[in-house]
């Protein structure tokens, strides 16, 4: 299945597009998926630990808008929205 | 009574005007405006815009959860409340906020507006990078969405 990953805030500097795409072969947690994406900044980008500490604290939102846990089963393909630490106002 | 928008800059111009027109009402008697804008300087660095990122639906969503949830944790029943938070480039001194709310007396307005600035520190997706005079820039740290 693939997971494009939406990027947002500090974690638009993963991708000169607005997104990246993870092809997955069974339904993944989001604390797996939280790995895979770590492995995948930390192949490309040579272990930048600014990108890992990003992938570390931030929350996931999934196509219903709705915060998702650590535990949430992404089943199927899916936009996911990676949300980094926020500050507006 | 509730208005929410994002502005994008490169489109429109957030307007203090507006935010007049809605809460206009004979019914309450006080109004406030609250209005961030973009500050000179940060951690020592002199700031000359700031590129705001936004994750629209989550972002209007956050402020309806605010505005809904004041009814019961602030007791506040009859009010109107406009905000509107822009995304995109904004130079210094320009406004990246307005949170105008209107009550019946000035005890709920002031609770009421800076309850509702607070909530969005705390939860609504909005990103700040900052552009300095050496044409460097940064994404600010902020704080961790709960889970």
């Amino acid at each position: 299945m693939k997971i494009t990953l939406e990027l947002f805030g500090a974690s638009r500097d993963f991708s000169e597009k607005r997104h990246i795409d993870f092809e997955i072969p069974k339904p993944i947690l989001i604390k797996d998926f939280r790995k895979v994406i770590s492995d995948y900044l930390n192949d490309k980008f040579n272990g930048n630990t600014s990108f890992l500490q990003i992938v570390k604290n931030s929350a996931f939102c999934s196509e219903e808008n709705e915060i998702i846990s650590d535990n949430y089963k992404i089943t199927k393909s899916q936009k996911i929205s990676i949300i980094p630490p926020i500050g507006g106002g | 009574m509730l208005h929410t928008k994002i502005i994008d800059t490169q489109k429109e111009q957030i307007k203090i005007s507006d935010a007049e027109q809605f809460i206009a009402s004979s019914k309450f008697g006080a109004n406030i405006y609250f209005t961030g804008t973009v500050r000179n300087l940060n951690d020592n660095k002199e700031v000359t815009g700031i590129t705001y990122d936004s994750h629209d639906e989550m972002v209007i969503k956050s402020f309806e959860e605010i505005y809904n949830e004041t009814e019961q944790k602030l007791n506040i029943q009859d009010k109107a409340v406009f905000i509107e938070h822009v995304k995109g480039y904004v130079k210094l001194g320009e406004m990246s906020i307005i949170i105008a709310v209107a009550c019946k007396h000035r005890d709920q307005a002031y609770v009421l507006s800076r309850y509702i600035i607070e909530e969005i520190k705390k939860r609504t997706p909005i990103w700040k990078k900052e552009h300095y005079i050496n044409e460097d820039s940064q994404w600010l740290k902020g704080n961790p969405i709960k889970t």
